[in-house]
């Protein structure tokens, strides 16, 4: 059930690719950045979209499983005020000088803002390097998700066997399972009425044996047949045996990727603007539904809060002492300002109709981020109440969603979670193919010019190479892309005083910006290598986060270079900071 | 029944819903009869002020393990201080746009398709 809905959910979306590359004019300035004509309401969406990944829904949860309310203020209230100034300051003022000088990406800017080739062919590799990292997340997290969220989908003729090694007397089905289980004691077997599966129990033998794919919510119910700790331990080792007739990795991440693919080649900019409005939409509202639902099942939210109160071993999660640091919290800041330099965040801002658009986005930005972040917190606070602490923290929200609600909740949720997951992963396929057409091919191979369908069959072959480059690394051992996930943050956050410099600082001049984007790499690399060094926990360095030592080195090495150095020219800085008449 | 028009020259914004006045904001942020807009460069400050306050407000050592009380019976206190900041980051974000925003932005845009308008008519 769960796999259907969402594969309804990626039918509807490639309808919507079709339904906007109909409207597609055939150039690329309509390509890559709908012809600059969206709206407040899509722009507030398709913000607010490609800054949230599935973390928003999974991670928030997971994380304040682990390390309780504090995470909301250390992600989400931080980001609130940060984002909401960057569109404020950065958006508007980058949409003003693309429309006026034309650009597409952001590559494009820097090189025209420092007449450098240097700057931009430093930054490039750079850039797309931290997209790719941030696209196989998205792959990866896809794949794993879908794998989760449809066991059983597939039956199963495999008969799975674990030996018991003590006798664990008779079983019985205890009074809240009766309706959904029966056991019959001549034959030893337990059939349950939403499983096509059988589970036998042969005393004699001392085996116990499940026919079919099982799914692990299955757990609870067989465990409960008897008390004894040998029958639980088997019953444990019997679920993680079994196949589980889930959607594999492979066929999840390939699914999730041709459907982004086919609705950004179709549509462009245009169906990536309405996929994220449609997709923030879904995402949002799935969360609200899935705290509503849960919530009702725990009790109500006043209920579910007393009872974790109460629960002396179990409250910590409802205050920070002893799960983040001070420190931590405070330097946890920098972090946010990678949005000013994600690329793909960039080239969205290029598509508003006009400036003012921007508006509703610095308003209202903060207030979905509440709105998304404040139910998943609470979910995450009240599941530590309630399940055991071993749990996996991003296993959580799942968890939460297969124990207090039906198949069709999960299946919708599901949907959910993959809108959050793709409605980035459109805006960085087509901001990959936007920088290689128009940085690479056009500026450095087109000076004969280049037909604009070429330029789009170009960028659209770039980008499916990529992908498919994400989707083999993504086929192998890959917890390290994740633990590469906050360097690809911290990697945009340096990148950050470089822009701020240019749209602010007349002064600021290309040797500064080399020299800033050169620390920032070397920087990059050190810091991630001594991380490796560091097994548990976040790696911090004196109970701070990293990228604030980086931002704050980058940012002097820029200045001391620039200050070092002769200043810009008078045309150039003319050219970007007009004199006010 | 006819719509309920309001004049440019009506004083009494006082009955206008809040929704409305947002939105009033949002498409004509001169409009004198929703407010009167003060200095802009006052207000800069004041707004960077804001923001300055709200990067103090966040850091709220002072929550830190503070279990209770619960707000509305079920939200912890320290969950409930950051959801206020990111309402509060919404609301300096609103004087922001009211006060601060760079008109000229759009204005030049404008200036400049009109002139460019101009141009094709002149050519024709």
């Amino acid at each position: 059930m769960s796999f259907t809905i969402i594969l309804c959910y990626l039918a509807l979306l490639l309808f919507l690719g079709i339904f906007a590359g109909r409207l597609l004019k055939k150039s690329s300035g309509d390509f890559f950045l709908a012809s600059r004509g969206i709206g407040p309401f899509m722009l507030l969406m398709s913000v607010f979209g490609t800054t949230m990944t599935a973390f928003a829904l999974i991670g928030s949860t997971g994380k304040t499983f682990e390390f309780g309310i504090g995470v909301y203020g250390l992600m989400a209230s931080w980001s609130g005020i940060i984002h909401a100034a960057i569109f404020f300051l950065i958006g508007a003022k980058v949409w003003a000088l693309g429309k006026k000088h034309g650009y597409v990406t952001q590559i494009a800017y820097f090189r025209d803002r420092y007449q450098s080739d240097g700057v931009a062919l430093l930054l490039f590799p750079l850039v797309v390097c931290f997209v790719v990292l941030y696209i196989l997340m998205g792959v990866i997290g896809a794949g794993r998700f879908i794998e989760g969220v449809t066991p059983e989908t597939f039956s199963s003729d495999k008969v799975t066997t674990v030996e018991l090694k003590a006798d664990i007397g008779e079983l019985n089905i205890p009074p809240p399972w009766k309706k959904r289980a029966a056991y019959n004691q001549e034959t030893g077997t337990v059939t349950v009425t939403d499983w096509e599966g059988h589970l036998t129990y042969n005393a004699e033998t001392g085996t116990l044996a499940a026919t079919g794919s099982l799914h692990p919510k299955r757990k609870g119910l067989f465990m409960n047949l008897s008390k004894a700790p040998e029958w639980k331990k088997a019953v444990g080792a019997l679920v993680a045996k079994a196949p589980r007739g889930a959607v594999p990795k492979w066929a999840g991440m390939a699914i999730v990727c041709l459907v982004v693919l086919f609705y950004v080649f179709f549509g462009g900019m245009r169906a990536t603007a309405w996929a994220n409005t449609m997709q923030t939409l879904v995402f949002m509202v799935m969360g609200l539904i899935a705290f509503y639902v849960i919530t009702k099942e725990l009790g109500g939210p006043v209920e579910a809060s007393k009872k974790l109160l109460a629960n002396e071993a179990k409250n910590s999660r409802m205050a920070r002492e002893g799960l983040i640091g001070q420190w931590q919290f405070l330097t946890y800041c920098f972090i946010p300002l990678s949005v000013g330099m994600f690329p793909h965040l960039f080239q969205h801002w290029l598509t508003a109709k006009k400036a003012s658009n921007f508006k509703l986005t610095v308003v209202a930005h903060p207030i979905c981020i509440l709105i998304t972040w404040v139910p998943c917190v609470l979910l995450g606070m009240w599941a530590f109440g309630v399940l055991p602490d071993t749990t996996n923290p991003n296993a959580v929200l799942g968890v939460m969603v297969a124990r207090y609600s039906g198949e069709v909740l999960a299946g919708l949720i599901g949907a959910g979670v993959l809108a959050a997951i793709m409605s980035s992963m459109d805006s960085q396929f087509l901001c990959l193919s936007s920088l290689f057409t128009n940085d690479i091919i056009s500026h450095h191979f087109g000076k004969d010019g280049i037909s604009d369908e070429k330029k789009i069959l170009l960028g659209r072959g770039f980008v499916v190479l990529i992908v498919l480059i994400c989707y083999l690394i993504g086929l192998s051992n890959t917890q390290s892309v994740f633990d590469l996930g906050i360097w690809c943050f911290t990697g945009f956050a340096g990148l950050f005083p470089i822009l701020f410099a240019a749209l602010y600082w007349k002064r600021s001049n290309k040797q500064g910006a080399i020299a800033g984007v050169l620390t920032l790499a070397v920087l990059e690399t050190a810091g991630y290598l001594l991380s490796l060094a560091e097994h548990e926990g976040e790696f911090l360095i004196l109970g701070m986060m990293p990228v604030a030592f980086i931002v704050a080195i980058t940012t002097a090495v820029m200045v001391i270079v620039t200050l070092l150095t002769p200043p810009p020219d008078e045309e150039l800085v003319e050219k970007f900071f007009p004199a006010k008449n | 029944m006819c719509p309920r028009v309001i004049h440019p020259g009506h004083q009494d914004g006082g009955d206008l819903t809040a929704a409305r006045r947002f939105r009033m904001i949002m498409r004509n942020p001169e409009d004198s009869t929703t407010f009167k807009r003060p200095e802009t460069g006052i207000m800069r400050i004041l707004v960077i002020v804001l923001i300055l306050l709200l990067a103090i407000l966040h850091h709220d050592w002072w929550w830190w393990d503070a279990k209770e009380p619960l707000v509305l019976g079920f939200m912890p206190i320290g969950l409930a201080w950051h959801a206020g900041i990111s309402l509060a980051a919404g609301l300096v974000g609103l004087v922001a746009v009211k006060f601060c925003w760079p008109d000229h932005l759009d204005e030049e845009e404008e200036t400049g398709k009109a002139a460019a308008d101009a141009g094709k008519e002149e050519a024709s």
